[in-house]
C-alpha cells in the first residue's frame, strides 16, 4: 500500500498557514530558553560526556532498534508486552515520556532522549518537588497523550518518581543542552549516565550560524532533532548508533477519531487562535488504511509529521512503523505489527 | 542630495496614511501564534555535525 505522504493534509488555509510557517515559530519560541539552558548548563557537562562517546559502545544488540515514544496508542498496543514476549535483545530508545511506562513494564530502555526546554519536562523523570499548587497551574501532562495514567496527576508523578528512583541509576540520557537545570539535576541525582549533544538550531553550515556558535563554544556533537522528542529517538537510532531498521511505536502524531478535542495536547492554544466555536476546523480528519480507521490530526502533529517524513527521505536506515495506529504511514516507511517486526528482529 | 531621496514633489491632495489598528483580539490570537509550536527545532535535510570546525 503506498499512500502519499499528503494525505492528511487539510483544506484549511488558516491550517496551512499555521503548519508552514510552525518551524519558524518554534524556533521563535525556543532558542532563548535553549540557549539560555545551554549557558547555565556549561557547569554540569564535565558530569557527563560526550554524545561522541556513543559511537564506541555497544548500545542492544544487532542493527536494529526500537523507539517507544508516548503517543496515545502505547496504552492500548502495549508494545511492552511484545518487546518482552519476544525476548528482543536490539536496541530499545525511549523518549523521556515513555519512561514511566518503560519501567513500570519493567524495560529498562538501552538510551533515553530529552531535548525540550522547558522545566516542566522534570515531570516525566518525577518532580520531588511538585506542589498541587504547581499541578494546578500548569494541566499539560492531563493532555499529554491523552493518558489516563495522568487522571491523578500528583499520584502518577509519585509513581514515576518512585520508579526513576529504583532503576534510574546507569541509565544512559542523551542529554540536551537545551535542557532544564531541573531535568539534569533530578537525572544526576538518581545517577544516569549523561550524553550531551547540542540540538541544531539552524544550520550549522550557514554563515553567522546560532548553532555552530554554540558548538564551537562547548564542542559537543549537533542534532537534528526533528521537532519533538520522538524524531530525536529516531535520529539517534539511525545517524549516531548506526542501526539500519528502525521501529517506532508510540508515535502516533494524531489522536483516534472520537477522542475528545479537549484533551488533546494543543487545544488551549488553538482555541485562543480560532476561537473555541470554531476549534473542530483546525483538526484534520484522515483516513488510515492500514488500521482501516479515522484518526484526527492538529497543525503541530502535521508539522511533526512532514519534518517526520523529511527526515526519512535522507536516512541510511529502514524505517518501520509499529505504532498500530496515528499519521505515519506513506512512501518511505514500512508498517506493521510489532509482533511481525518482532519475529524477523530479535 | 538628501532632499531628493526625501521626495521631490508636493501631492494635490494631502494623503493620510491609514492606521492599522490591532484589535485585543487580534492580538490576544497573535499571542496564542506564538505560544503554538513544537518542541524544538526541525533544520532541513542535516542529521548529525560531530565536529567543530577547524
Amino acid at each position: 500500500m503506498n499512500q502519499r505522504p499528503d494525505a492528511v493534509d487539510s483544506d484549511n488555509p488558516l491550517v496551512r498557514t499555521l503548519v508552514a510557517e510552525m518551524g519558524g515559530r518554534t524556533q521563535e519560541k525556543i532558542i532563548g530558553e535553549g540557549l539560555h539552558n545551554a549557558n547555565t548548563n556549561s557547569d554540569y557537562l564535565n558530569r557527563g560526556q560526550s554524545l561522541a562517546a556513543l559511537l564506541t559502545e555497544k548500545v542492544g544488540a544487532g542493527d536494529s532498534a526500537i523507539v517507544i515514544a508516548a503517543g496515545p496508542s502505547i496504552a492500548t498496543s502495549d508494545p511492552a508486552k511484545h518487546i518482552k514476549a519476544a525476548g528482543y535483545k536490539g536496541a530499545i530508545i525511549a523518549t523521556e515520556s515513555a519512561l514511566r511506562y518503560c519501567l513500570s513494564n519493567e524495560i529498562v530502555p538501552d538510551l533515553v532522549v530529552t531535548v525540550d526546554p522547558r522545566p516542566r519536562l522534570v515531570r516525566w523523570f518525577g518532580n520531588r518537588h511538585l506542589s498541587r499548587e504547581q499541578m494546578e497551574a500548569d494541566r499539560w501532562f492531563g493532555r499529554a497523550g491523552l493518558d489516563s495514567y495522568f487522571a491523578d496527576e500528583m499520584k502518577a508523578n509519585e509513581q514515576v518518581t518512585r520508579l526513576v528512583d529504583k532503576y534510574g541509576k546507569g541509565i544512559r540520557l542523551a542529554v540536551s543542552t537545551s535542557s532544564s537545570r531541573e531535568v539534569i539535576e533530578r537525572a544526576l541525582e538518581v545517577g544516569m549516565e549523561l550524553y550531551w549533544w547540542n540540538p541544531m538550531y539552524d544550520d550549522p553550515d550557514d554563515p553567522g550560524s546560532v548553532t555552530a556558535r554554540l558548538q564551537a563554544a562547548n564542542n559537543l556533537p549537533c542534532v537534528n532533532a526533528g521537532g519533538n522528542v520522538g524524531a530525536t529517538c529516531w535520529m539517534m537510532a539511525s545517524a549516531v548508533l548506526g542501526k539500519k531498521v528502525v521501529a517506532i511505536t508510540g508515535m502516533d502524531y494524531a489522536y483516534h477519531d472520537g477522542a475528545p478535542f479537549g484533551l488533546t495536547q494543543h487545544y488551549r492554544e488553538l482555541c485562543d487562535i480560532a476561537g473555541e466555536e470554531n476549534v473542530g476546523a483546525m483538526f484534520t480528519r484522515f483516513f488510515n488504511p492500514y488500521e482501516q480507521s479515522y484518526y484526527y490530526i492538529d497543525p503541530v502533529y502535521q508539522w511533526y509529521r512532514e519534518a517526520f517524513f523529511e527526515m526519512i527521505r535522507d536516512a541510511d536506515c529502514k524505517t518501520v512503523n509499529c505504532t498500530g495506529g496515528g499519521s505515519l504511514f506513506g512512501e518511505g516507511i514500512e508498517y506493521l505489527p510489532l509482533t511481525r517486526f518482532l519475529e524477523t528482529h530479535t | 542630495m538628501s532632499d531628493v531621496l526625501k521626495g521631490n514633489f508636493e501631492p494635490k491632495q494631502s494623503v493620510q496614511a491609514e492606521e492599522k489598528t490591532i484589535s485585543t483580539e487580534e492580538k490576544f490570537e497573535r499571542e496564542a501564534m506564538k505560544r503554538l509550536g513544537g518542541s524544538i527545532c526541525f533544520v532541513s535535510k542535516k542529521k548529525v555535525k560531530w565536529n567543530t570546525p577547524e
